[in-house]
């Protein structure tokens, strides 16, 4: 079976979840293509395709390459091209924008798969003909940014997409609902597919059930305003005016790094919370083994594997009420759940953890860490890929 | 200024066709590489004509940063022009100037100003630590700062300026909406609060939005209106969109200022939940017009607004803060409400004025000189 995976490039080192799916269908008899924006220099053991370049403002380079492309496109696969042009006309898209799309997807077009599956929601627009005109089934796999925010800045932006497509795949039943609300067809086939972690990879910690003191709190994730650090300053603030001493440990990087220092200094927390960039595995896993706490405080998550992570590791997990971390923990079972722009609920939560007793603890992050090896492990989630493209 | 005895220059790279009325004369720096070209031609040659020695030393300073000729151009378009026109004070409008055009303090021989602003002070040398430096270095030898609050006054202490050479200079408001009055009525069916001011996180809107849910489940009726230039950012339409608000919230675009003051005008109250400022014109021009003000207690807000004085302030970061204010006020008597707003026209007519503005930029300006 032949699978062709559409992504904005082709995944780095980092992103485990793309690389480890790919392998695991190309080890398991798929051949699989993946069809990028752009190109890394990176080795793949899978075929990668990069889009033709477009030229931003050199206008005399791009009309060549785009009547050369199309040109190439019409001589290698000339009923596929031509089927493209006459549905996108269909769709009310006028002569100029049909043939932009055809440019836009030259490099997909003449290939013969069985699935062509866009890895995020946003990556099939502009694509959405394309499976048919081939004779490929067309699968997608929803993400939080695609279901959550694109469509609000772009409303009906995915109309198109659910006429079109024949199979979805979400993290989570959240993540399928709001497509649902979103106008995806409760007929189209669907699967959930959480994600999953290689536990073997995130040993369960020697003192787990025990806190520190200070207590060590970690949040692990990008600098982005959905995970809504600012949140989680005023919790530290607020666990500071309760007498509670603690340090905040911060792992990630992004654009938000100057308004969340401006917020700890302003709340002069500056000797408590340490933000400390990007760090590599191994020197995540050993913070994680020094860490009492993870605390995840998003706005929105589609599912979020930092919090499998920590349960597997055996942190305490306190996260927001955002839909995914609702599936992702069982409140007062395998973690705890508090409002997510309620800095005060988080705080009774994790008061309410350093007034347990070490074995009421221990019972919370075994109950988390026996949930993650039956639920989330890596293998299922490798066999269930291979059934979403093989049924 | 310029209509009270000063003549003023205007340095930098002139982006559009602006004019201003009175003694100000315009020494732009062109944008398009070709006319930069010729304008650093011409006033390098003025320069070497009228000030050898300067030309050599500025032009020694340049290249011993950076010895690429295009780097050289782009310095001489800009500091060029001062040289041949070297005023008695160089007032540098934006701190980090300093560290992008070191080059001016090590050049001018005239009197060295610097205002106090915004993120400039506030926020970006908290994680820019390059940025901090070149303050602590540069800062020394300026002559005389201007700032816009007490409180940004305080938080340059920590980047190198004294007290002694600084002077607070608040913002005015100009005599026209002084002239403004609102109708100040009972709060009817409904709450109607308003934000103005750009889309950036310092603005503290997520909080409003948070005070707004809490109204919401609370059963107390309002319209919140966030109005605001630009493309409105994902985090705002997300909470919006996750606190499922109706037509109580809306976001509207910016207008011309006298249509704006009208509709400031129908309002209850003016809302800035900023989680920091210098000092917010909107609010000085709310107290001015008659409208009440709800602000955080951040930058130097509290040297403007006194609680149940002539306004209201709250900590920041706190939406049940917002929330009890706003209660507080559907509770006051309409007596106090205007005693309230009558004090804080009375203010900024005292503190805010235009007169008193230009009463103490002329004396910085001639303290600079003595």
């Amino acid at each position: 079976m032949r699978i062709g995976i559409v992504l904005p490039e082709a995944p780095k080192y980092s992103e485990t979840f793309f690389n480890s799916k790919i392998k695991n269908l190309s080890e398991s008899g798929f051949e699989v293509i993946v069809f990028s924006g752009v190109r890394n220099n990176k080795e793949h053991s899978f075929k990668n395709v990069s889009a033709y370049p477009v030229y931003r403002g050199r206008y005399f380079k791009q009309a060549v390459s785009f009547m050369y492309i199309i040109f190439k496109t019409f001589l290698i696969a000339p009923a596929r091209a031509l089927k493209l042009i006459s549905k996108e006309r269909e769709d009310g898209k006028n002569i100029a924008d049909a043939f932009k799309i055809l440019f836009l997807n030259a490099h997909i077009i003449h290939y013969n798969l069985d699935w062509l599956h866009f890895g995020y929601a946003t990556m099939a627009l502009k694509r959405e003909n394309v499976a048919k005109v081939m004779g490929a089934r067309a699968g997608v796999s929803f993400r939080g940014y695609d279901i959550n925010i694109y469509p609000l800045k772009h409303p009906g932006c995915y109309e198109k997409l659910w006429k079109n497509i024949d199979k979805v795949h979400s993290i989570s039943e959240y993540l399928y609902k709001k497509a649902l609300k979103l106008g995806l067809s409760e007929n189209t086939s669907y699967e959930k597919i959480t994600p999953a972690i290689d536990v073997s990879l995130f040993q369960f910690k020697e003192d787990a059930g025990k806190i520190k003191n200070p207590l060590q709190i970690l949040t692990i994730g990008r600098l982005n305003w959905i995970k809504n650090y600012e949140t989680a300053i005023s919790v530290m603030k607020n666990l500071e005016e309760r007498g509670v001493n603690f340090i905040y440990n911060i792992i990630g990087s992004g654009d938000e790094l100057e308004r969340l220092k401006f917020a700890v200094y302003q709340e002069k927390l500056e000797d408590k919370i340490i933000f400390h960039g990007q760090m590599k595995h191994e020197s995540i896993n050993k913070v994680m083994d020094e860490s009492d706490i993870y605390l995840q405080t998003s706005y929105q998550e589609g599912f979020c594997v930092s919090v499998l992570e920590a349960q597997a590791k055996g942190l305490l997990c306190v996260v927001s009420d955002s839909d995914g971390l609702k599936e992702n923990i069982i409140d007062n079972v395998t973690g705890w759940i508090a409002e997510k722009r309620n800095p005060e609920d988080y705080v009774n939560k994790i008061i309410n953890i350093i007034e347990m007793k070490d074995e009421e603890r221990m019972e919370v992050a075994l109950t988390a860490r026996k949930r993650i090896e039956k639920d989330f492990r890596i293998e299922d989630q490798k066999e269930k890929f291979i059934k979403f493209f093989e049924n | 200024m310029s209509e009270n005895g000063f003549e003023i220059f205007l340095f930098g790279k002139q982006t559009k066709n602006v004019s201003y009325k009175g003694d100000v004369k315009l020494f732009p720096t062109p944008e398009s590489k070709i006319r930069l070209i010729f304008f650093v031609i011409k006033q390098s040659l003025e320069l070497l004509i009228n000030s050898p020695g300067k030309y050599f030393q500025i032009s020694k300073i340049i290249f011993s940063r950076s010895p690429e000729i295009k780097n050289y151009i782009l310095k001489a378009g800009l500091i060029f022009p001062i040289l041949n026109n070297e005023p008695d004070i160089f007032h540098i409008q934006w701190a980090k100037t300093v560290e992008r055009n070191p080059e001016l303090m090590e050049i001018l021989s005239c009197k060295l100003a610097l205002s106090l602003r915004g993120a400039h002070i506030n926020y970006s040398p908290l994680n820019d630590k390059v940025l901090a430096e070149s303050y602590r270095k540069y800062f020394p030898l300026i002559d005389g700062f201007h700032a816009v609050s007490e409180a940004i006054a305080k938080e340059s202490l920590r980047y190198g300026t004294v007290k002694e050479k600084i002077q607070v200079i608040h913002s005015s408001v100009s005599d026209d909406l002084l002239k403004e009055n609102s109708e100040l009525c009972e709060v009817g069916n409904e709450i109607e609060i308003i934000s103005i001011g750009r889309y950036h996180w310092k603005k503290g809107y997520h909080y409003a939005l948070d005070a707004m849910k809490i109204l919401k489940e609370e059963r107390i009726k309002f319209k919140y209106t966030i109005m605001a230039q630009g493309e409105i950012p994902e985090e705002i339409l997300f909470i919006i969109d996750d606190y499922k608000f109706g037509d109580e919230v809306k976001i509207i675009k910016g207008m011309p200022h006298k249509e704006l003051v009208n509709f400031l005008k129908t309002k209850d109250i003016l809302l800035l939940p900023s989680v920091e400022e210098g000092i917010a014109n909107v609010v000085l021009e709310a107290m001015a017009v008659g409208v009440p003000v709800l602000t955080t207690d951040c930058g130097g807000m509290n040297e403007v607004v006194k609680e149940n004085i002539n306004g209201y302030i709250i900590p920041v970061r706190d939406p049940k803060s917002i929330v009890s204010k706003i209660k507080e006020y559907t509770l006051t008597d309409i007596y106090k409400k205007k005693e309230i707003v009558n004090n804080a026209k009375n203010f900024i007519h005292e503190e805010f004025s235009r007169e008193k503005q230009i009463a103490d930029f002329r004396k910085f300006y001639f303290s600079l000189i003595k």
